[in-house]
């Protein structure tokens, strides 16, 4: 098999890293859309 | 944020009370006083499931949610763990 071939099927370390950063990225992403948090505290007359 | 752990019983905070909405629900923490606005009717179903299943991923499974939506599920119910809206559920 020519190098070029290996290539294709080995993708680079550091493009993985990419990609699961970018997985990662839209988890974060999407459980943000799921729950979103305030405080109260310091809100003038709502206790 | 440590990893939420889908594998032990977890509950609401008995400090928190719920209100359905209709586009999900809000919880109010009443020792913290946040408020967290659970955004889809599937999460809240998922919460609601935590106290009667013996595994936050039951919950999930009961509420519909499938395995590849569990990252997000769990990241979700990460966050509301961090403000202590849900906690570990322990042995009595």
């Amino acid at each position: 098999m020519p190098d070029s071939a290996i290539e294709l099927l080995d993708p680079p370390a550091e493009e993985a890293a990419d990609t699961e950063i970018a997985a990662e990225t839209d988890e974060v992403i999407a459980a943000d859309v799921l729950v979103e948090e305030i405080s109260i505290d310091g809100m003038c007359g709502v206790y | 944020m440590a990893d939420f752990d889908l594998d032990v019983a977890w509950r609401l905070h008995p400090q928190v009370s719920v209100r359905p909405e209709r586009f999900g629900a809000l919880l109010y923490h009443f020792g913290t006083r946040r408020l967290s606005f659970v955004k889809t009717p599937e999460l809240f179903a998922v919460v609601t499931a935590l106290d009667s299943q013996p595994t936050a991923r039951a919950a999930c499974a009961l509420a519909g949610v499938g395995t590849a939506e569990l990252p997000v599920y769990a990241r979700a119910l990460g966050t509301l763990a961090a403000s202590q809206m849900i906690c570990e559920r322990t042995a009595a």
